[in-house]
């Protein structure tokens, strides 16, 4: 009875250890998601002064009812100098200067895009929503401090002022940052976005799909169904579970010392990053694809021989699908991990300052991480938010690729 | 009578190891011949040559001829896909595809090429459902996965989709092993019946069964045959004292 208690007490303890470990890991995804999305969703968001705006024809340079190239031809230098003159009248020319820098450096081209969308606005004076500069895009987040000396803040009594004078007259919006979204990087945390590092990171992912999943499946077949088993085979196999453990920074030394070196493809491209993300997800995904066709009864095979069908359509018709959900959750595992993975294209040249948006795999990008990484070099207070909210975006694309995957997972697999 | 299929001196090894041990046997056309024997004696193995299945296996070597209305089913000129198109097989756990019923009959006569139209199609499968008794059963659920049905329906549907594809000789490896009684008795008339088209050869471990199904019997004992014969003689009055054994449940 006693030895029956102390058993039943060991039970308990194990069950206790187990709930706590739960527990603790639960507790450090939920630290680090509150960690991320606390410091990230700003960065979705951004700061806008309503600005009144007067489109005079004459200091634009422009004829009635212009072209879209005209205007985007013409200097908007001199409209913006005299709507501030004209805002600030009772601030000297030194202090408009000042004021100039709550804005963005670039409003020209907000304003310029503006009126090109809207040319009825020309010789009008109307309200445009005019992008703050990252400094008080921060003070309007709450990620500033003005107990700071004056000295050493980077926003001077002057400028906070005017702020706060634009905050009682309601002209303070915060609205959603869709340049985040279809801009490339840039060395402004106002204008710097993801779309680059996306697409990057979708060609690159592409291209490792579209190369390691047939190449792995037909090895897998080869080795699974059709080699006839000896030296040769245990040493295959030995060598692509080897693989499988390679760090992923050698890959990266293989596409520079083969792929750009010896066959000279173009650098920092998604092409050779996906070709060597391929090579660090093909053993992944053939260790999976082969337990899974190992894993298909024999007995569906012989009714499928018996009844007159060839080893390729025993194959293609009834083990393949059969083995196909496993397959795909070591893709998903081997892809999962390529999308996350840094080091290998930093080898390939990769991780570069890229601000145009690749529309194929030949022109250089990054991929989100090396984008991630690159960010959080930065010292400028707005590249930390920008940082997190790319964090979002790539755990957003991995759940993404994960339901498109357990989708097709669910989609194939059968019972019996 | 005329023999269907024919082995001559058919010795089977498994690497070193002989499982089949000189078997000369005939096989009459539409009747039912039943292997029994104890288990290991080599009775399924000798099953498995009739169709070639055991061609997959690598160390497994075979001698002697087996022949299939004359022609000898390991010389060159056979194909062993066309040979299992004649031959078919059911096996002892039923093991239907994890696809439709409609799709597990269809799939022989669809590989083989028998027809592409839809109708014609749909008369195979319905043709071949009934002569297994199962049409009555799964007519409004086609579609249902064939792996969905109970165990002795699986079977009747494996022998469906043996019979699809209309071979000479059906060969049974213990196919009622795995089934309850009442499923058994009706695969039981279910062979009965299928013997009017098929040659059929059943290995069965119940004595019963052989003796209520088959025509012939032939006893197998360490991979050498010890005795075969009309059943109702093996039944009654074998030759052999170890026959006499076997069957009175003295051994195996």
């Amino acid at each position: 009875m006693t030895n029956l208690a102390k058993r039943k007490k060991a039970e308990l303890r194990f069950k206790f250890y187990g709930i706590f470990s739960v527990f603790l890991s639960l507790l450090f995804v939920a630290i680090l998601m509150q960690n991320i999305f606390s410091a990230g969703i700003g960065g979705f968001y951004k700061t806008v002064f309503v600005t009144s705006i007067h489109f005079d024809q004459n200091l634009l340079n422009l004829e009635d009812n212009p072209s879209e190239e005209q205007i985007k031809k013409s200097s908007f230098r001199k409209l913006i100098k005299y709507n501030f003159n004209e805002l600030f009248k009772e601030y000297s020319k030194d202090e408009i200067k000042q004021i100039k820098k709550l804005f963005y450096r670039k409003i020209d081209i907000e304003l310029k895009n503006f009126l090109i969308n809207n040319p009825e606005f020309l010789n009008q004076t109307t309200n445009v929503d005019l992008t703050t500069s990252t400094h008080i895009d921060q003070i309007h987040k709450g990620n500033f401090d003005r107990t700071v000396p004056e000295k050493q803040r980077s926003v001077n009594n002057l400028q906070l002022n005017i702020y706060d004078k634009f905050i009682d007259e309601k002209k303070v919006k915060k609205v959603w940052n869709s340049t985040y979204f279809t801009s490339g990087d840039s060395r402004d945390p106002e204008s710097a976005g993801v779309a680059s590092s996306v697409m990057g990171s979708v060609f690159t992912i592409l291209i490792c799909f579209l190369l390691s999943f047939p190449i792995a499946i037909f090895a897998s077949i080869y080795l699974e169904e059709f080699a006839k088993r000896g030296k040769m085979t245990d040493l295959i196999e030995i060598n692509i579970n080897n693989l499988a453990a390679v760090p992923s920074i050698i890959f990266g030394l293989l596409g520079l010392g083969i792929l750009l070196n010896f066959f000279g493809l173009p650098r920092s491209t998604a092409l050779v990053g996906g070709i060597v993300l391929s090579f660090m997800t093909l053993p992944t995904i053939i260790v999976a694809c082969r337990s899974s066709l190992r894993a298909v009864p024999p007995s569906i095979r012989e009714a499928a021989l018996a009844l007159g069908a060839t080893k390729n359509q025993v194959v293609f018709h009834h083990v393949l699908p059969l083995a196909m959900p496993g397959t795909l959750t070591g893709t998903i595992i081997g892809l999962a991990r390529a999308i996350g993975e840094t080091a290998p294209l930093l080898m390939i040249g990769m991780v570069a300052f890229i601000m145009d948006i690749p529309s194929n795999p030949l022109e250089p990008a990054v991929g989100m991480p090396a984008q991630i990484y690159l960010w959080s070099e930065s010292s400028e207070r707005g590249f930390i938010e920008k940082t997190s909210s790319a964090i979002i975006l790539l755990l957003m694309f991995l759940i993404v690729v994960n339901f498109v995957s357990v989708y097709f997972r669910k989609k194939y697999e059968k019972k019996w | 009578m005329v023999n269907t299929i024919i082995t001559k001196n058919l010795n089977v090894y498994y690497g070193d190891k002989q499982a089949i041990n000189d078997i000369s046997l005939h096989f009459l056309k539409n009747k039912v011949t039943a292997l029994i024997g104890p288990s290991g004696c080599g009775k399924s193995t000798f099953l498995r040559c009739i169709n070639r299945m055991n061609d997959v296996i690598d160390i497994c070597r075979v001698e002697g001829t087996i022949s299939l209305n004359g022609l000898d089913i390991y010389s060159k000129e056979i194909e062993v896909e066309h040979l299992r198109e004649k031959i078919g097989m059911v096996f002892q756990k039923p093991n239907p595809f994890p696809k439709s019923i409609y799709d597990n009959v269809a799939y022989g006569p669809r590989i083989h090429g028998i027809t592409d139209k839809k109708d014609e199609m749909d008369l195979i499968v319905e043709t071949s459902l009934k002569k297994a008794g199962l049409y009555a059963e799964v007519k409004d659920r086609l579609d249902d996965m064939g792996t969905s049905l109970s165990g002795g329906q699986q079977q009747r549907l494996c022998i469906a989709r043996a019979i699809a594809i209309k071979p000479e000789v059906i060969l049974m490896d213990e196919p009622c092993s795995a089934l309850d009684p009442i499923a058994t008795s009706i695969i039981e008339e279910l062979i009965t019946d299928l013997k009017k088209s098929y040659t059929i050869i059943i290995v069965t471990h119940s004595m019963q069964q052989a003796a209520r199904v088959s025509d012939k019997t032939a006893f197998f004992h360490l991979g050498n045959l010890i005795e075969e014969g009309d059943t109702s003689k093996i039944f009654t009055k074998p030759d052999h004292q170890k026959t006499n054994d076997y069957i009175t449940g003295r051994f195996g």
